[in-house]
């Protein structure tokens, strides 16, 4: 369980969050809708604890923001899985090792690397190509590596941030029925997206998003 | 926790950032050659110091009159008197063959046409480490001169070579600071420079490491093996150059330069740490 309360926070150029509310159940998928600069960024990395509020709490799963110690925060993250628009791929390894790196830092074992890394590409379709570099795939491709990345280590909660901002509107709805796939065998789904159109016709659940304030 | 996963990675990043790697191993044995150039030219310039103050000495002539009695006198007097190491004792035969020695090509024998031998005995007295300055041996002088069967006139020293070597050991030393201060001051800018480069090439995988839940064990170590492993390969490079630079120049001048051994292991284990300090600073900025 994902809840965000009542949270504010100041950025050093004065803007920030002023009340962002939110809850996301388990297996549920919420997107997170607002123009740029209104916070959805700030937002998620409250819940993945890269920044704390300066007023109200996060909440993730067992963790919160007013009591988890800086060596837990690996742990936390250990429970997401964060997709973002640039992917953040390593181009020094191939795709297999980009997804088995997530599993690697845990101290994971090799044999359950190698099974869980090779079930989370056959996930999003792409065993075939465990043995190339991410500069030798499309962007949709680069995606979904980065989709196997986050779903390797078995979250509760995917959270993506505007994971189709860099791709083309086909494959924008490839990239979504993906993520829609993986909500339906269970795993929750937060998106922040600024693009209206994708979520006009959807029937999950939308969070909007203004300066700094969420309206529900 | 995996120490496996830990050196693999470690090492693997070699592999991986081979550019990044060969820059910060470059700039280190770049920053050790310069400051091992500058340490070999110190300690050289130093010994030679040394070795010419080491030529400094006092000769007292003796009166023909003086027995051995007082000659023995004299010498203890002298071996008590501030600033002396030590004294030898010259007299008039052993003149007569340094003498001999000096112009040996010279067939003639002067003492033989002259019928006697008019050179004095002497005593050349060499003065301690801390004396060996113009203004050292002016005080053992004064003393030499003050003792009663002494005059000024029978004690001979190079004053005036004194006066011009300090001149020019002063000048040689106040380079040899500035040149070190250039020369740290470049180590120290080429070394912040990597230091940046590393942080640059390091961003993006430490960010990774990061989201994936790494903990800071788990992303310190490997980058802490690659900064050390860097520093010590720059280290080599800039020992095996600086060996090799040298042996050249013995060929060309031959007997004047003179390497401790431990300078090579110095610059080693400055690698070390110039490539730790780097990584460290890479990993403070985003841990």
């Amino acid at each position: 369980m994902l809840k965000l309360h009542n949270l504010k926070m100041r950025y050093p150029n004065g803007d920030g969050l002023d009340g962002v509310n939110l809850e996301v159940r388990n297996g549920e998928f919420v997107y997170l809708v607002g123009p740029t600069g209104a916070g959805k960024t700030s937002v998620l990395k409250l819940i993945y604890m890269e920044e704390f509020p300066d007023e109200g709490y996060v909440l993730v799963d067992e963790y919160s923001s007013q009591d988890i110690r800086d060596k837990e925060i690996p742990r936390l993250r250990r429970k997401l899985g964060i997709i973002f628009q640039d992917f953040k791929l390593l181009d020094d390894r191939d795709v297999f090792e980009n997804v088995a790196f997530a599993l690697r830092v845990t101290g994971a074992r090799s044999r359950d690397i190698k099974k869980k890394t090779l079930r989370a590409l056959g996930e999003v379709g792409l065993s075939h190509k465990s043995r190339k570099m991410p500069e030798e795939l499309s962007g949709g491709e680069q995606q979904r590596v980065a989709i196997a990345r986050a779903i390797v280590n078995e979250p509760f909660i995917l959270l993506a941030d505007e994971p189709t901002g860099n791709l083309d509107p086909k494959t924008a709805v490839e990239i979504l029925s993906l993520l829609d796939k993986l909500n339906a065998r269970g795993t929750a789904v937060l998106m922040a997206t600024h693009n209206y159109e994708l979520v006009n016709n959807t029937s999950k659940r939308i969070v909007s998003i203004k300066n700094g304030r969420t309206l529900n | 926790m995996s120490l496996f996963f830990v050196l693999r990675e470690g090492f693997g990043g070699l592999r991986h950032s081979r550019f990044s790697g060969f820059v910060a191993t470059a700039t280190v044995a770049i920053s050790l050659i310069l400051i091992g150039i500058f340490l070999i030219i110190t300690v050289n310039l130093g010994k030679f110091v040394q070795f010419l103050r080491s030529r400094v000495e006092l000769e007292v002539f003796l009166d023909d009159s003086f027995d051995e009695i007082k000659i023995q006198d004299l010498t203890d007097e002298i071996k008590r008197m501030e600033g002396v190491a030590n004294l030898t004792f010259i007299s008039k035969e052993m003149a007569i063959r340094e003498f001999q020695n000096l112009f040996k090509d010279k067939q003639e024998d002067y003492f033989e046409t002259l019928g006697y031998n008019p050179l004095p005995a002497s005593f050349r007295v060499k003065l301690q480490d801390n004396y060996r300055t113009a203004s050292g041996a002016e005080v053992v002088f004064k003393s030499l001169s003050s003792l009663e069967d002494i005059r000024e006139e029978d004690i001979v020293y190079t004053r005036e070579y004194l006066v011009i070597l300090e001149k020019y050991i002063k000048f040689a030393i106040a380079i040899d600071f500035i040149v070190g201060i250039i020369v740290c001051l470049s180590a120290l800018l080429l070394v912040s420079n990597n230091i940046r480069l590393i942080i640059l090439s390091k961003n993006k995988i430490i960010e990774t490491m990061k989201l994936v839940g790494a903990t800071n064990f788990f992303i310190r170590t490997p980058l802490f093996i690659q900064g050390i492993v860097q520093g010590f390969l720059g280290g080599i490079i800039s020992a095996l150059f600086l060996y090799t630079l040298l042996k050249l120049a013995a060929i060309e001048i031959p007997g004047f330069i003179s390497v401790d051994w431990r300078i090579y292991l110095l610059l080693a284990n400055l690698g070390i740490l110039l490539g730790f300090a780097g990584s460290f600073a890479a990993v403070r900025r985003y841990l």
